[in-house]
């Protein structure tokens, strides 16, 4: 099954801003209760768009640059990359259909 | 650097003291029934946030909301906003990491005392 591929400081550019396809990156953290609702969600997506979209996490504890750099503050935030450049935000844990809706446009 | 570094507690692998946990259990439950909110309907998210609360209250001195990214959490703690309870909880019971719901909330249960459960914080 498809599931959400961790993502660093480090391999955000490679990993994201240079991704062919669109990008869904969940910022997430350990003791953060809605980001453990929204995971699974995450994966249904990954799951349901394979090939058509990249689905990511990024554990804002261990990565502040990226956070700090795209102003994450609530979490979970889902930010949708696309061609390089930040599309689009949805803050807080979502029905899978929200997602799918804004994700769509993308695609 | 705001990093949380990997520990082992009295409880466990990156889990908070023991005396940090039930004080934030504790005021997590009178908090709950002194405002009319309950607990999600899903008891792994409130141990979760209670852990996060403990957490930080060991690490940084005060319960800083876990649902948040900060730049500086030391700032943020003592700039008092978003120490649990936070201002858009105490001012309109808002509270976006599903610890107290409102019973119009999608999520919410029916307890107002926790159901302990196990929860991994192990990475990944």
């Amino acid at each position: 099954m498809a599931s959400a591929v961790a993502v660093t400081d480090a391999s955000f550019e490679t990993d994201v801003l240079q991704s062919e396809v669109p990008v869904l990156v969940d910022f997430w953290a350990p003791w953060c209760g809605p980001c453990r609702m929204v995971a699974p969600v995450v994966d249904e997506i990954a799951e349901q768009y394979a090939g058509k979209l990249k689905v990511v996490k990024l554990n804002t504890d261990d990565n502040p640059n990226v956070a700090s750099q795209f102003g994450i503050r609530s979490i979970p935030t889902l930010m949708i990359f696309k061609g390089g450049n930040k599309v689009d935000v949805v803050v807080g844990a979502v029905p899978k259909a929200t997602l799918a809706n804004t994700i769509e446009k993308y695609l | 650097m705001t990093q949380t570094a990997s520990t082992e507690s009295d409880r466990g692998k990156n889990k908070a003291s023991n005396k940090s946990f039930e004080a934030m259990r504790k005021f997590a439950e009178t908090y709950a029934k002194r405002t009319g909110t309950y607990f999600c309907s899903d008891p792994k998210i409130t141990n979760a946030v209670i852990e996060g609360l403990a957490k930080h209250k060991d690490d940084l001195g005060a319960p800083l909301c876990p649902c948040r990214y900060y730049e500086d959490k030391q700032a943020e703690v003592e700039n008092t906003y978003w120490n649990c309870p936070c201002v858009p909880m105490r001012e309109r019971k808002e509270c976006h990491c599903l610890l107290f719901l409102t019973e119009d909330n999608p999520f919410v249960g029916t307890k107002q005392d926790l159901e302990i459960v196990e929860v991994d914080y192990d990475d990944e």
